[in-house]
């Protein structure tokens, strides 16, 4: 038995925007050297030929402009620097000729390089080093964001490695169909800051089931309320905008929106769900980021067992399908709940498949269809039924934690 | 233990103005996909191929969201009249057209 798994009824994701875990996180090897990030063996060649090492030079906002391309063909080139050959080996080598590509401009390229101090980043990297933070956490596909957020949202992109609108195809559904059609019916919203900034998912949940949605209020007034469902997925601000009751600025650290405003919101979320004692010791809160934007990371993202769907040649931009048979690049990805014990570092591979796969065996949905790719994913939460494996559960204490970290916000 | 300190954006890091990223722009697509099915008095008058600014990206956002919710809730409580004893009911009006949609 684990008391933490015996307590636990919520899960709560909040996925943020386009940030590598060397560029968010990669500070941290020098604090604890579990934590898989950057030391200066590390490199890229630029245009010039000189090595470019990871420096702690990131700054809040105005470096990464243009938005650095992490669609599938430069995503292809950052991982495998221009290798095409049947026996390729990702070498992580090719991002700041990726870069210079954009703007032909030495200088520019190199900071694709460019990761942040530990001090820039007090919220995330605080929960990293108080809770669980996973070494191995990668995006569901090297390429750009719907595809990757469609696989937190069904457990597969249903054959798409890009931003254009796609439908899903049956007999996969959505987590939280499935969570909403379960006996016992369970509960499930997805949160979007305001309409202005609306959702990701578009096409098929705001289309088709718009009861599905709530506001960014509404999440943190139903925090405060003991009214969270069983399962919440938290959408940032996507854009600066105007409301009534003033200025909005993106919050979702997307290049090239301000790194604080994303701190805020994280720490927000993570207080709101702290100050009510029953739903903090009763709630998983998972943050992470949806792909890393075409910054670098130095972790090769590994291969696993292809999906049943096959992106073709004409659709990769590469001139080659795609099987879905390799991860994307790394993403910083934090588990946070007070039955986790501080300085937690998780080295099982894990994608935003994880995602509906942990929440489907956690609250026992029961034997639905699941895409290949999910049905192979880890899951980071173990179902609360039988012996637990005392090395695979996260929320192994038996007292809650009071030291737990507190933000200002 | 001491309260962390949140450093929040300055002023200057909110930018209406900015170019609209490729992230905003598939968002209006798809949108834009989902509106050519609503009825049509529930589209937007915006013209996205000139959307060029964040802000401008924001408000077709914000629009096409809300018309998407209110579409929903108008066929809802259609249903709600349909379901209603017959007797007494008059056939329900159509809905006025709307232009000039959002702030």
């Amino acid at each position: 038995m684990s008391k933490g798994l015996d307590k636990l009824n919520h899960i709560v994701v909040l996925m943020m925007e386009n940030r590598s875990f060397d560029h968010m996180l990669g500070s941290l090897k020098a604090v604890n050297p579990q934590i898989d990030g950057i030391d200066d063996q590390m490199f890229n060649l630029d245009d010039k030929g000189a090595q470019i090492k990871p420096q702690l030079l990131a700054d809040f906002q105005g470096q990464l402009n243009p938005d650095p391309d992490h669609h599938f063909p430069a995503v292809d080139l950052q991982i495998f620097n221009g290798d095409r050959s049947a026996d390729r080996q990702p070498t992580m080598k090719g991002f700041v000729t990726s870069y210079f590509h954009q703007r032909r401009d030495t200088a520019h390229s190199q900071k694709i390089m460019y990761c942040f101090k530990q001090s820039d980043l007090p919220v995330l990297t605080t929960l990293a080093l108080e809770f669980a933070v996973f070494n191995r956490w990668f995006a569901s596909i090297p390429g750009p964001t719907i595809c990757n957020r469609a696989f937190a949202h069904y457990g597969t992109s249903f054959g798409r490695v890009d931003m254009n609108p796609f439908d899903t195809i049956e007999p996969f559904k959505s987590v939280y169909a499935r969570l909403i059609s379960a006996t016992p019916k369970r509960s499930a919203k997805v949160y979007y800051y305001d309409t202005t900034s609306s959702t990701m998912e578009v096409v098929n949940l705001l289309q088709n089931q718009p009861e599905l949605f709530g506001t960014y209020k509404q999440f943190l007034s139903d925090c405060d309320n003991g009214l969270l469902p069983d399962y919440s997925f938290v959408e940032p601000n996507y854009n600066d905008h105007e409301t009534d009751e003033g200025e909005e600025v993106a919050s979702d650290q997307h290049p090239d929106h301000d790194i604080r405003a994303g701190e805020v919101l994280i720490a927000e979320v993570y207080m709101h769900i702290k100050r009510n004692p029953a739903l903090w010791q009763s709630t998983a809160l998972l943050v992470l980021y949806d792909e890393h934007g075409g910054i670098f990371d130095h972790v090769n993202p590994p291969s696993c067992p292809p999906d049943q769907f096959t992106a073709p040649a004409n659709s990769t931009g590469t001139g080659m399908e795609f099987k879905f048979d390799r991860l994307g690049v790394r993403v910083p990805a934090i588990l946070v709940s007070p039955w986790i014990p501080k300085n937690t570092v998780v080295n099982r591979v894990f994608d935003h498949a994880s995602i509906p796969a942990t929440v489907t065996r956690f609250f026992q949905l029961g034997d639905v269809p699941r895409s290949p790719r999910e049905q192979n994913a880890d899951i980071f939460i173990e179902p609360n039924v039988g012996p637990i494996d005392p090395q695979r559960n996260l929320f192994s204490l038996d007292v809650l934690r009071t030291d737990c970290p507190e933000f200002g916000v | 233990m001491a309260i962390i300190p949140v450093p929040k954006p300055p002023k200057k890091a909110m930018s209406a103005d900015r170019e609209v990223n490729c992230l905003l722009r598939a968002q209006v697509e798809h949108l834009q996909h989902v509106e050519r099915r609503l009825p049509l008095r529930y589209r937007s008058s915006i013209y996205t191929h000139a959307i060029r600014t964040e802000g401008e990206a924001a408000r077709y956002i914000g629009e096409v969201t809300e018309a998407i919710h209110e579409a929903h809730a108008d066929a809802a409580n259609e249903r709600v009249k349909r379901a209603r004893p017959e007797k007494g009911r008059s056939k329900p009006k159509a809905k006025k057209a709307k232009n000039g949609r959002g702030k």
